[in-house]
């Protein structure tokens, strides 16, 4: 039941490309019948020469000369045939595959930050990768295949029932045991679970290998290249012995399997000799015989491949269903008609959240019923202890996640009501630690706004303050960034990712210490950058430099999840609590010099 | 022909001689029931030239009397092949796979920043996934195939040299076919096989940025390069098959072209009378035999073809020289630049150019300048991620170029402005620093760079795992777990990268004071841009464009009125800033 429910959606998939298939399997049939005529040309010559043995003179060379023609000719056909049906499946194949891989990756793209956090991304590969390639085996060969692997040898053994069922029949055994032997070979729960075994490892092979690569550079800087490799080896090595172990579970049946259908004729003769000893006119019945036996090679082929489609369909079984637990992964919900919002004013209403996604009494929460308003033309601050929530706010409203608890609002719209185009259209993020693409300087500009120009794009990087050192590389804005080109420094990066923000001009901006890695000078004429950008906008910015946020209108003490204070900074100081306490420690951290060892009263603010 | 074996081999052909002797000896087994066979057509034909005789049914018992044994041999050789084949297959990618892993860990952190990590994963990964199936597969049906036709041929020739002339006249075309256009083969695969390793690296970027591609909502088609890669695998795997298949059909057909050639010549000379009856009857049933693993041996081929060239691949990167040397190096000495002159791959401009200055031990010694001055090039020339172009390095006066690299970072401890973290537990991502350090150490590590409290306040303490890369964690988080790795490593030279540039208020005075006891006593080189931070350096280096520009302490820069002076009073500006000034 389940194969089947995994069959069909193989077929579904399949059925995209009916047409071309439809021509794949109809070619296929008919190369397979083609085939066979070599053999009954080769019969009638025979039977040409044993019926004239007598006197060779009789002989009509020209019947013989015939019957090589027809069989170059057939042989000919057989091999267009073959190459019309590969090429309608196969491009049908790579067909779906492109829409198969180009749909993962949107779905992808769609799925919440939490599927991201707790899915390794080796794995989310190899699905696409490899998995999905196998869907071409599947599509290519096996549909093709599996129709003239299945008519052929029907239409064949009609005949040769047609001729002498007994013989027939004596073929019949060895093949029916064959078929027999195969589902043994894969559908025992030993099979199964050995395959299951199988993909495990070969995953757990991928994801340390990915990350033997990936973690390369701390490997090496930390001497553990010993114990990385030992995590890598021990994965390959249990990926071999595994793969071995499969190997000897199905030597045996396997093997028997191969000999069985490779040996037809073994088990016509004895049959045959049965037979043609009682038969009335044995002259002749001995030339069905020979038939019988030019034959029956042919027919093991069908059977071979019949053999292949069943191991093929479970692999793809397997890797299909590795693709459905993603494409039925659910999406961030999209209203079906997006509202939006005419103001900007962002509202956070009794959130509570948390990226378990199991809620119960117990619930460790990372926000707990947070409210704010973060009004246009102001500029928000989060402050807090690190792990407090403060990025957390930040990517909610994103929509990164979705909230268990309360209501995000961007102009009085939910932003679950928005639609992610119009939610990420309205809002800009700059990130912690950006991540370029390994594409151009330029093109890594304009992510924020595809339409712009190019002097668009230089005027933004004017205003990040990254133009000029964009500039002074070789290829300037075509400049390569990774892979083989520039490898920029953070400070760079995050201007980079500031031009991006300034391109997209987005009503609200959201900063995440955004100005982290920048280096002095440059510090300085980002944030007078950052001062165009954040006019009339709605800013939230998260800084642990406390007096770069002095200013801002609200700022909101984040700690364990919680806003416990809130209001401007003078208000905040007199407080005298926790933003109190952090601003002593940026004071002094900010007095700090590296190398001296402060007193402990300083240092303990 | 060779070298493809010792591609596929890793260099070790031997190791396939289990396989080949196997795969010939299985070939040979199926020879003779093709022999019985023509056996029984030729008692058969006897019973028809002379009927009188009667069907000599006791030989025809006996043949099959000895087919249904020899079914018996071959299944056991069948099964000694299939054996023999998928060991050697698992053990050769498995061994070859840990050889190629062992080989690029002694590579130079330079060669990973060059290459693309996507590219060196799939080598490891699925190109020997490729040589798997080449040596379980390929290998041996090519073997297998090419026996029978060549002891019918040498057999056959003795027979009738004309009838086996007709037979494989074609034969040679075939090959003729596919030798010539193997230069045209193996550009279409490599077209394919770059497509699919282009398609890789996309993809990887694409989940690796899969943040920034919701924020910019650029997921799925919109994001044209992944779409583009896919396009061009898509297009590149359609002419791998559309040109490759009618040439290998070609050869096909041009191959068992031999079986009509054969019963033309035949006929004509059966008619003339100088080919016998039963010599023609015999060809006529090898001929229907013979081609079958021909057409296997051409099958295979084009697949060999393919994997040929991800072993050759692979072999480039094993061709890669490790960095040389096995001296160690003094710690307690100097680092010193002489004229060290160094540039990335083959870039025209010098990262750093003619630089010499000398870092004293247990000193502090800060570099200074704007962004792609070189401040991080220099950092990591002491680390050896590159041999210098010109110039020398030398720590205790001992060149960097000869020193035994990784016992060189035995003695370096590294605080990154990008941290890694390996998907394992939080206690171990920080054990990396020193592996043989107790739960305790580990824990005296956290609470000394500041993190002990936000890992205890997990549900599963130092035992949470910590998603690829550390995705779970914040930038901070990370940066601390990464200065608890340097605490437990307590090595002699340590370098900081910014290491404290993405840390909060309250955490960030608390690191500093972590840092402080981290580079007690020890030689450190410090990239900070806040120059406050370095102010009572030992050593200051200011560079420009790659050219040391000015040194000193902070007084004797500041009186200079130089660069650095221009930095710092620029800084003094910045700090006073905020966003509404």
């Amino acid at each position: 039941m389940k194969g089947k429910s995994e069959l069909s959606n193989l077929m579904t998939i399949a059925s995209e490309k009916k047409g071309l298939l439809t021509v794949a399997g109809i070619f296929s049939v008919l190369s397979s019948l083609l085939q066979i005529v070599p053999f009954i040309a080769v019969y009638n010559i025979v039977k040409e020469l044993l019926e004239n043995v007598q006197h060779t003179a009789g002989i009509d060379g020209d019947v013989l000369v015939y019957w090589g023609i027809v069989a170059l000719v057939s042989l000919a056909a057989s091999l267009i045939a073959i190459y019309i049906s590969a090429m309608s499946s196969h491009i049908a194949a790579f067909h779906i595959l492109y829409q198969l891989r180009v749909r993962l990756a949107d779905h992808i793209a769609r799925l919440s930050m939490g599927y991201h956090t707790k899915t390794a991304t080796g794995e989310l590969k190899k699905i696409i990768e490899i998995s999905v390639e196998k869907v071409e085996k599947f599509i290519a060969h096996q549909i093709p295949d599996l129709l003239s692997a299945i008519i052929v040898p029907l239409l064949f053994v009609g005949y040769l029932f047609w001729l002498d069922w007994r013989l027939a029949l004596a073929l019949m055994i060895p093949m029916i045991i064959g078929m027999w032997l195969q589902t043994k070979i894969y559908g025992g729960a030993k099979g199964q679970q050995a395959y299951r075994d199988y993909q495990y490892a070969m995953e757990e092979m991928n994801t340390t290998g990915v990350e033997y690569v990936r973690g390369m550079p701390a490997i090496k800087v930390f001497g553990i290249k010993a114990a990385r490799f030992l995590t890598f080896k021990s994965a390959v090595t249990k990926y071999r012995d595994i793969s071995i172990g499969i190997t000897d579970l199905y030597k045996k049946p396997y093997s028997i399997f191969f000999i069985v259908v490779s040996s037809l004729y073994t088990f016509v003769i004895p049959v045959g000799i049965l037979l043609v000893s009682g038969h009335a006119n044995s002259q002749s019945f001995a030339i069905t015989f020979i038939l019988f036996l030019l034959v029956s090679p042919s027919l093991s082929a069908p059977v071979l491949k019949l053999m292949y489609v069943g191991s093929g369909m479970r692999e793809i079984a397997e890797g299909n269903k590795r693709i459905e637990s993603i494409l039925t992964e659910p999406v961030v919900a999209e209203p079906d008609q997006p509202r939006v919002p005419i103001s900007y004013d962002v509202q956070f209403k009794n959130i509570f959240f948390t990226y378990d996604n199991a809620v119960g009494g117990d619930t460790n929460y990372v926000l707990k019923n947070v409210n704010f308003e973060a009004r246009a033309g102001e500029i928000t601050a989060l402050v807090g202890p690190s792990g407090g929530g403060k990025s957390t706010i930040a990517q909610l409203l994103l929509r990164f996640w979705d909230v268990q608890q309360g209501l995000i609002t961007i102009g009085g719209v939910p932003i679950n009501e928005m639609g992610t185009e119009q939610l990420m259209d309205t809002v800009s993020f700059v990130f912690q630690d950006v991540h370029l693409f390994y594409d151009s300087i330029e093109a890594n500009i304009r992510m924020g706004n595809e339409t712009a120009s190019i002097s668009d794009v230089i005027h933004a990087a004017k205003r990040a303050c990254c133009h000029e050192f964009i500039e002074q590389l070789e290829d300037g804005y075509q400049t390569k960034i990774g892979e083989g080109g520039t490898h920029l420094s953070g400070g760079e990066a995050q201007r980079i990712a500031i031009a991006r923000a300034i391109l997209k001009n987005a009503p609200i901006l959201v900063l995440d210490e955004a100005t982290a890695y920048a280096d002095a000078e440059n510090e300085k004429k980002i944030q007078q950058g950052m001062m165009e950008l954040v006019k009339g906008k709605t800013v939230l910015i998260i800084a642990h430099r406390l007096s770069t946020i002095r200013m801002a209108e609200q700022i909101l003490v984040i700690n364990k999840g919680e806003i416990v204070e809130q209001g401007s900074h003078d208000e905040l100081l007199r407080l005298d609590g926790l933003y109190q306490k952090l601003w002593q420690a940026h004071i002094s951290s900010t007095t700090w010099k590296l190398g001296v060892q402060q007193s402990a009263s300083t240092t303990n603010a | 022909m060779m070298q493809y074996f010792t591609n596929i081999s890793g260099g070790n052909v031997r190791s396939l001689w289990p396989m080949g002797i196997s795969a010939v000896l299985d070939g040979i087994v199926r020879v003779l029931p093709a022999a019985l066979l023509v056996d029984i057509f030729n008692t058969i034909y006897m019973y028809f030239a002379e009927p009188q005789l009667g069907l000599d049914t006791t030989r025809l018992w006996t043949v099959s009397i000895v087919l249904f044994v020899w079914m018996f041999v071959s299944y056991w050789t069948f099964s000694v092949q299939y054996d023999r084949s998928f060991y050697v297959a698992y053990r050769q990618a498995a061994s070859g796979r840990l050889e190629l892993a062992e080989h690029i860990r002694g590579l130079s952190l330079g060669f990973f920043n060059r290459r693309d990590p996507a590219d060196m994963t799939n080598m490891l990964l699925s190109d020997y996934g490729q040589v798997e199936t080449t040596i379980s597969h390929n290998v041996p049906q090519l073997i297998s195939g090419l026996i029978l036709p060549m002891l019918a041929f040498i057999s056959l020739i003795f027979l009738d040299w004309r009838m086996t002339l007709a037979m494989f006249v074609a034969l040679p075309f075939g090959v003729l076919l596919l030798w010539l256009t193997s230069s045209l083969q193996e550009r279409l695969c490599e077209n394919q096989v770059k497509a699919r390793n282009e398609a890789a690296s996309r993809l990887q970027e694409y989940l690796g940025g899969i943040r920034e591609i919701k924020a910019h909502n650029v997921g799925g088609e919109r994001f044209q390069r992944l779409r583009i890669s896919f396009q061009r695998l898509k297009e590149t795997s359609i002419a791998l098959e559309a040109i490759i298949g009618p040439l290998i059909m070609g050869a096909m057909l041009l191959a068992r072209s031999g079986m009509t050639i054969m019963i033309v010549v035949g006929s004509y000379l059966l008619v003339g009378g100088s080919l016998s009856l039963p010599t023609f009857l015999l060809f006529l049933l090898v001929g229907t035999r013979i081609f079958d693993p021909l057409t296997t041996v051409l099958l295979n081929y084009g697949e060999m073809k393919y994997s040929a060239y991800s072993a050759q691949r692979i072999m480039d990167v094993k061709r890669e020289q490790p960095l040389q040397g096995d001296k160690d190096i003094n710690p307690a000495g100097s680092i010193v630049f002489d004229r060290v002159t160094f540039r990335y791959n083959d870039h025209a401009v010098p990262a750093l150019q003619d630089v010499s200055f000398t870092i004293k031990p247990n000193t502090i010694t800060a570099l200074v300048g704007y962004s792609g001055s070189g401040k991080s090039t220099v950092t990591r020339l002491i680390s050896r991620f590159w041999d210098v172009q010109q110039g020398e390095i030398r720590i205790g006066g001992q060149a960097l170029s000869d020193a035994d690299p990784e016992r060189l970072l035995e003695h370096i401890a590294i605080v990154f402005q990008d941290v890694y973290l390996f998907q394992d537990t939080i206690g171990n991502n920080i054990r990396i620093g020193n592996m043989n350090a107790t739960q305790a150490e580990v824990e005296a590590a956290a609470k000394r760079a500041c993190c002990h409290d936000f890992i205890a306040a997990l549900p599963q303490g130092y035992d949470t795992p910590v998603g690829e890369g550390g995705s779970t964690l914040s930038g901070g988080e990370k940066q601390r777990i990464s200065i608890a790795r340097a605490l437990l490593k307590d090595a002699p030279i340590v370098l900081l990268d910014e290491a404290t540039a993405s840390l909060d208020a309250e955490n960030e005075s608390a690191v500093q004071q972590a840092i402080n006891e981290l580079v007690a006593h020890k030689t450190v080189v410090i990239i900070a841009h806040r120059l406050k931070t370095i102010q009572y350096a030992d050593h200051i280096i200011v560079l420009e464009q790659g050219r040391v520009i000015e040194e000193g302490t902070h007084e004797s820069l500041v009186a200079d009125e130089g660069v650095y002076c221009k930095l710092w009073g620029l800084q003094q500006d910045a700090e006073g800033w905020n966003v509404r000034t």
